[in-house]
Order: C-alpha cells, then sequence, then structure tokens
C-alpha cells in the first residue's frame, strides 16, 4: 500500500473512530493493531503443544490452539475450552465439559472425540510427549457425549484442574493429524485466535486472527514473531521500532529501558526458582549443619542486586511467591558468615577437602558469574571449593547419574513449575520418587515424612487444608536445607509505550491479543 | 583443463568420507545425550530411552556410521532431531542466506583491500601506508560481534539511517556485510601490500618503467597482475572462512542463515543437523579451494593444468 494511500485510510478509520466514540458517548474507542512484531530469541522446533517444552513456543502454541482453562496471573482459574469440572468423592475421576459450538480453524467441530484423540496421544508411549510426567496421573480419557469427556485418575491429584491450563493438554483438529500425521508438527491447527500464515525457517513465524475463533475477537490482526537471537539487536530494534515488543533484553539493560519513556518494561516475579542443590546422601553436604552454614555463607540479596540487575528476588520460601501453597519461611537464612563458621565448626568440617561445584553456562541467567559470587563467598569462610563449567548438554547427563554413580555435591540448577501451584515445586524436586534417575531432584533429598505430607496433599480436595499441608511441607524442607536457597527469576519483557494492555504471566507468557496501540 | 577439474571433482569425494569420519565420531565422543536435551529437563526416563530409540541412537555407533553413509549416497542427509524435519530442508531454507551475506562481503572486501593495498605498496613509509595499515590493524584486531553492535548502536540506533537487524531490502544487507567484510578487507590489504611491495621490486618493473610505460600501467598491469597470486590464495581461504564467521555476524544482525541454526544444533546435540550443515560447509569450502586453483591459470599463464 502506498504512503498516501495508507494514510488516507488511517484518516478515514480515526474519523470514523471518533464519530463512533461521540456518538455512543463512551471513552476513547478500541484501536486495532494491524501487525505486532515481536522480536525473539529463538525459532519454534515443533508447533505440536504435545511435544512442546519451552515455554515461549508454547506461548505460540497457546495462540493456535486455545488451552481448557486459562490460569490468569493471579492464579485464577477461566474456562476456555472446558468449561467446568467435577472431581469424584474418590478423586478419582474428573468430569470435564467441554464448550459447544467451538470450530478448529478448517470448520472441524471441537469436540469430545478431538479431546479424547489429544488425551490418548499425551498417554500413548509411542508418542514423544517430553511432559507427559505433569499428567501421569492420568490413566485414561473416556467419551461421556459429545461435550463431556472424564479424565481417570491413577491416584487421587488434587491440583489436576490447574493443570488443564497447561499448553500440553491443548487440544489438536483430529482433521490436522489425519491429514499430516506427524507433521502436524509443522502445520498446526487449532482452535485458538490465532491461525500459522507464514513460518519463514530462521526468520519469522506470523499469524493472522482466527475469523471463526469462539472467543471475543481479538483486536491485533497480524503477529509477527521475529527471530533475533542477539538480545542487545532485539533492544536495538525496539528502540527503532522495527519491533513492538522485546522477549527477555538483557538484564543489564533493563534500567536504561525503564529510562525510555518510549518503552514500557514488565517483569513480573516468575515461577522459576534458581538455585544449588547439596547432595543430600552423599558428600560433605549430608551433614544438615553444614547444608545450613552453606546457606547462610551467601549473600543472595548482593546477587540479585549486583549480578542479576535485580531482575530476580532472594527466595525467602522453597517455591515461588506466584503459586498457591507459598508461604514466606519464619527463619531466613540471611548473610551470616560468622553464623556460617559456627555451624561448620559445630559440624566438625574438615576445612582441608576441597568441595566440588559445578554450573551450567548459558542455561539461566548469569548462571556462572552466580556460581563464581557463591565459590567466593564459600572460600571466604574457608571452604575449599573447586567449580567446574559445563554446557547444558553435558551438564544435565551428569544430573540424571543414580546416586551410586553420582559426583554431584554442590551444583547449580533451575526449575520452572508449569502452572501456578506449589505441588510440582516441592513434589517434583523434594519427593524420594523423583530422585535420579526417575526423576530430576538431583539434591537427592529423602525424607519419608516429607514424602507423606505430600502424598496427602495430594489427595486433599479442600484447598485449605491442602494449603496447610504444603506449608508443612515446606517448612521441613526448608528447615533440611537440600539447597542453597537463592533466588526467584522475574520474565522481563519489554515493549512500545504505545502499547496498553499486555497481559504478562509469572509462567513466562503473555498475551498481546487483545492490546490497543496508540497512533 | 577439463581432465585436471574432473580429477579434482573426483578428489572432493575422500575429502568427504575423511570429514563425515571424523564428524561423526567426534560428535558423539562429546559428553551429552541428545535424547535428554530433546526430552527436556522434566521428562521422565522412559520418555528419554523413547526417543534415543527413535534417533537410533540405541544401535552401535558403526551401525549408525553405516546406516548415514547409506543416506548419504542417495543424498539423505536424514531428518533433523529437534525440528524433525529433512535436514536438507532446513539447510535450504537459511543456506541462501548465507551465501549471499559472504558474496557481498567478500566483493566489498575485494573492492576495498585491494586498492588500499596498492596504494599503500607505491607509497610506502608514508602517511598514506601508515593510515593503511593501522586501520588494517584495527580490522583485523576488531571482535566481529562488537564492530557489529557499534554499528548496530550508531547507524541504527543514534542515527536512525539503516535497519538494525533482520531481512528486507537491500539496506538490511549493509550493516551485517559491512561487519563481516571488515577483517577481510583488512587481510586482502596486509596480503596486496605485501605482495605489491616484492613485485615492484622485481626486475620487470624496472624494464617496463625503462621502457616508458606510464606509471598506472605499470602497477596494475604489470606489478598488480604479478603480485595477484597469492592475494587470489587468501581471498579463496578467506571466503572460506567467511562462512565460519558468518555465525557471529547472522546472531548480531538477525539474519536468517546457516549460523544460528549450527548453533542451537550444536547445544541441542542434533547429530543429522550438524552433520548435514558442517558436510555443505566443508564441500564449499573444497569447491572455493578447486575455483582458486583454476583462477591461478587465468591470472598466470606459465601454469597450466593439461
Amino acid at each position: 500500500m502506498s504512503g498516501g494511500k495508507y494514510f488516507k485510510k488511517l484518516f478515514v478509520i480515526g474519523v470514523a473512530l471518533m464519530a463512533a466514540a461521540m456518538f455512543l458517548g463512551a471513552g476513547p474507542a478500541l484501536a486495532e493493531v494491524k501487525v505486532l512484531t515481536i522480536g525473539i530469541g529463538t525459532d519454534a522446533d515443533t508447533l505440536n503443544p504435545q511435544e512442546q517444552t519451552t515455554t515461549l513456543i508454547q506461548n505460540m502454541c497457546d495462540l493456535i490452539y486455545d488451552v481448557p482453562f486459562y490460569q490468569d496471573p493471579e492464579g485464577k482459574l477461566h474456562p476456555r475450552l472446558a468449561t467446568k469440572t467435577e472431581t469424584s468423592a474418590d478423586g478419582l475421576t474428573v468430569t470435564v465439559k467441554l464448550r459447544e459450538g467451538v470450530k478448529f480453524s478448517d470448520g472441524t467441530p471441537f469436540n469430545a472425540d478431538a479431546v479424547k484423540l489429544t488425551w490418548d496421544r499425551i498417554l500413548d508411549p509411542k508418542m514423544r510427549v517430553p511432559l507427559r510426567f505433569a499428567v501421569a496421573m492420568v490413566q485414561e480419557c473416556v467419551k461421556v457425549d459429545d461435550y463431556t469427556v472424564q479424565l481417570k485418575l491413577k491416584f487421587p491429584f488434587a491440583p489436576l484442574v490447574p493443570a488443564l491450563s497447561m499448553t500440553l493438554v491443548s487440544p489438536i483438529a483430529p482433521s490436522a493429524i489425519e491429514k499430516y500425521g506427524e507433521d502436524v508438527r509443522q502445520h498446526p491447527l487449532g482452535a485458538g485466535p490465532y491461525v500459522l500464515s507464514e513460518w519463514v525457517k530462521g526468520d519469522r513465524i506470523v499469524m493472522t486472527r482466527n475469523p471463526d475463533y469462539w472467543g471475543e475477537k481479538p483486536t491485533v490482526e497480524k503477529i509477527v514473531w521475529k527471530i533475533v537471537p542477539e538480545a542487545a539487536t532485539r533492544e536495538a530494534m525496539l528502540r527503532t521500532g522495527q519491533i513492538d515488543v522485546c522477549y527477555k533484553p538483557m538484564p543489564s539493560s533493563v534500567a536504561a529501558l525503564k529510562a525510555d519513556q518510549k518503552v514500557t518494561v514488565e517483569m513480573p516475579l516468575d515461577t522459576r526458582t534458581i538455585f544449588m542443590g547439596l547432595n543430600y546422601q552423599k558428600g560433605v553436604t549430608t551433614d544438615k549443619l553444614v547444608r545450613q552454614a552453606f546457606n547462610y555463607a551467601v549473600d543472595k540479596k548482593a546477587i540479585v542486586k549486583k549480578i542479576l540487575f535485580d531482575t530476580a528476588e532472594p527466595m525467602d520460601g522453597p517455591v515461588s511467591p506466584k503459586v498457591f501453597g507459598y508461604a514466606k519461611m519464619a527463619n531466613q537464612y540471611d548473610y551470616d558468615p560468622e553464623k556460617a563458621k559456627e555451624l561448620l565448626k559445630k559440624a566438625n568440617f574438615d576445612f582441608n577437602q576441597v568441595v566440588q561445584m559445578r554450573t551450567p553456562n548459558g542455561r539461566y541467567l548469569f548462571d556462572k558469574q552466580v556460581s563464581e559470587a557463591i565459590q567466593a563467598y564459600l572460600q571466604a569462610i574457608g571452604v575449599k571449593t573447586e567449580l567446574r563449567t559445563y554446557d547444558w548438554p553435558t551438564y544435565v547427563a551428569g544430573l540424571l547419574k543414580p546416586i551410586a554413580e553420582s559426583e554431584l555435591e554442590v551444583f547449580l540448577l533451575g526449575w520452572g513449575p508449569l502452572v501456578l501451584d506449589a505441588d510440582m515445586g516441592l513434589y517434583g524436586q523434594f519427593h524420594s520418587s523423583v530422585n535420579p534417575p526417575k526423576g530430576l531432584g538431583a539434591a537427592f533429598y529423602n525424607n519419608p515424612e516429607f514424602d507423606k505430607l505430600m502424598e496427602e496433599s495430594r489427595q486433599e480436595q479442600d484447598p485449605e487444608k491442602r494449603k496447610a499441608l504444603l506449608l508443612k511441607a515446606s517448612e521441613m524442607v526448608w528447615d533440611d536445607c537440600p539447597w542453597m536457597w537463592l533466588h526467584v527469576e522475574k520474565f522481563v519483557i519489554a515493549y512500545s509505550s504505545k502499547i496498553k494492555g499486555m497481559v504478562v504471566t509469572p509462567t513466562e507468557k503473555f498475551f498481546p491479543q487483545y492490546i490497543t496501540k496508540a497512533k | 583443463m577439463l581432465q585436471y577439474l574432473f580429477k579434482r571433482l573426483l578428489s572432493i569425494i575422500p575429502v568427504l568420507i575423511g570429514m563425515s569420519l571424523l564428524l561423526f565420531f567426534m560428535l558423539r565422543s562429546l559428553p551429552g545425550d541428545p535424547a535428554q536435551v530433546l526430552a527436556g529437563q522434566m521428562a521422565s526416563q522412559e520418555d528419554i530411552q523413547l526417543i534415543r530409540v527413535q534417533l537410533g541412537l540405541d544401535k552401535p555407533v558403526y551401525v549408525q556410521y553405516g546406516k548415514f553413509v547409506i543416506n548419504l549416497l542417495k543424498l539423505d542427509l536424514g531428518r533433523s532431531a529437534r525440528t524433525q524435519n529433512p535436514v536438507i530442508q532446513e539447510i535450504w531454507a537459511r543456506l541462501p542466506n548465507t551465501i549471499t551475506l559472504s558474496v557481498v562481503a567478500i566483493v566489498l572486501a575485494c573492492l576495498l583491500g585491494i586498492p588500499a593495498g596498492v596504494v599503500s605498496a607505491i607509497r610506502p613509509y608514508t602517511w598514506v601506508d601508515y593510515l593503511v595499515t593501522s586501520t588494517a590493524l584495527f580490522g583485523v584486531s576488531m571482535p566481529v560481534f562488537w564492530l557489529g553492535l557499534m554499528l548496530v548502536v550508531v547507524f541504527s540506533v543514534m542515527l536512525g539511517w539503516l535497519p538494525a537487524g533482520g531481512t528486507g531490502g537491500i539496506t538490511y544487507l549493509i550493516l551485517p556485510s559491512i561487519t563481516l567484510a571488515a577483517f577481510v578487507t583488512a587481510f586482502i590489504a596486509r596480503m596486496t601490500r605485501a605482495s605489491m611491495l616484492e613485485s615492484l621490486g622485481q626486475d620487470f618493473v624496472t624494464t617496463a618503467r625503462a621502457k616508458g610505460l606510464r606509471e598506472n600501467v605499470v602497477i596494475i598491469r604489470h606489478a598488480l597482475k604479478n603480485a595477484l597470486i597469492p592475494i587470489i590464495t587468501v581471498i579463496g581461504l578467506q571466503f572460506g572462512n567467511l562462512l565460519g564467521g558468518a555465525i557471529l555476524t547472522e546472531t548480531v544482525f538477525a539474519w536468517p542463515g546457516m549460523g544460528r541454526l549450527i548453533v542451537d544444533s550444536i547445544l541441542a546435540r542434533d547429530y543429522p543437523m550438524i552433520q548435514g550443515s558442517i558436510l555443505i560447509f566443508g564441500l564449499l569450502y573444497v569447491l572455493i579451494n578447486i575455483l582458486v586453483d583454476l583462477l591461478y591459470a587465468f591470472v598466470d599463464p606459465r601454469i597450466r593444468y593439461d
């Protein structure tokens, strides 16, 4: 479109909108956004929601497929493709009512058959579903009628309904599976507000508004996910107006971006906790006093401020404050090197031994630098350490060895629950059943009392009683210190200050479909 | 000549076999399990094993290699472990972008580097020479990453003249190609200067001057033409290096080429994709070397391949 025509069209739309606003006596009318360009760091590998593990790409999938329930930033669940659930008295059957009158973007109906097919694929051990563990309690999905399914559980699992907000359970159109087979990962087709219209590998992914979307019509007509691997370039492109949204700018740039009036920076607290695992069953850290001493030895507030540029907050409980079941712990491990030395003395710690530390490099924000700072803090109280750095594939292979082969003593890791519930944080890291190689509870925490509390919490359907159980479990693990409790990350996103109404969630997702943009 | 070309093309085969062997076994000796990386941090052991079987990583390495070679003979580079797309399709979507960027950069480097080297050589130890050699030293020493970001800050953020990254019209090519060309330009300028200085001291240059030829004819037709052999060699070698240098430049400028694909594939231990990409790069490198050898014959009539 030529510049003249474009402005003429804009002018006409502007006049029409003003007239409409005056006529209705309402506030400023919603401005439609023709194209929203979002700068992201990486291309999608698969747009099959059952295969995806990267939050950013799950975010894209949410816009294409929609989810049964949407969990808002406050943790409240809103019906989307499912309208309500009912759990049986024994907690073993969850009945899910589906929304009627919904169509996939190719016009085929969304119904119980589609949902059952998706669940059958999720539960099929031959399918590649990396996050299957998150719904491992589901035995099968049974169709009751055209718009009702029942999820039969192997054991009662109280936080199942929040789990239905995960991208993992987004239904794929059966017609697409029939047409493309497993190549559906390149040809996504769902019932969400957008449809994939172009995918230029390594360059951009383009989505256009789904005209038949069942819900409120999105205000953004087209979303372009522009792949810009280097964060500094993404920031430059945001400042020059080449992109409207910059996904995860560098922490060191946050202050400068905040000072720029043309840019809005949002950084809500995330669910991901970053910690130093302390091997509970092997080596110097088997002694609780040593683990507690290490916690007192490190100034977490200084790490957050000086290394992470305030893009995190020190942990004050074993899970993120954003999840259900969180409580700030009464005893805080504030920086106290004298107390740390005292505890080590009490534990008869051998100061001649060398403690082995490990860290990934580039997996989490400034992971190597954080580990180096911790090494310095430990050395300051007389603990000799050796720090080894690995790239992620090498590192993760070392984490999964069983206790007999494990060489882990003190190691940095992160854990980001996918739903706003403490279960995935506490059970997923500290229950003895997730000790490697079965899971990634690499601190090898093993406390039968804690296990029992967590199992009870999964069966407890009353939210208040469940919360009390989670609190008790939290206090127990917090005192036992299988981790050096470091920090909770913040999800940083920067966008043009002309944009209003962006929804940013603690699970590192953002939803731009109902934004407005000032001219 | 044709016979020589045929022989050289045939010699690519053992090179590729050697490369594939080295690459295949070196990759597999790296620590880290591709199935684990693909499955993600939270996957169960059963799911990781399933992916291992799907990728064929449960078979002995020699069986995996045999399968790889058989597929290679059928021009099938396999499917990416990460995206499940055919490797050739993934490469084909990006390779033209990398080649475009590299070709523009090498042309730019030649256009700037050769004249700069010549000027520097004909006025040795003057301010012009010092300017060229010190600029060249700066060019050689500058990290590509830093230069790229500085150009973005100045020309995109501060002046707003050029886009900071991405693809589109010719304006999008300017900053990445200058960044990529900087090192090579400096290298070519230094090589041209050294080669020209040697050439200018030869008897045939004195003879040409004694014959009363104009100075620019002496320099271009006699001195430069004779100095070209090492310059062409350097250009050929540097073109190969450019393909490698493109990895950083592409990252800075969000240029959708092979660079980021290779980095992501290495981080994910995506064996088929790494093997395919490196083999294609290797093939290009060998072809460029053959082209350079052929160019020698055009530049220096004494070289014959019959």
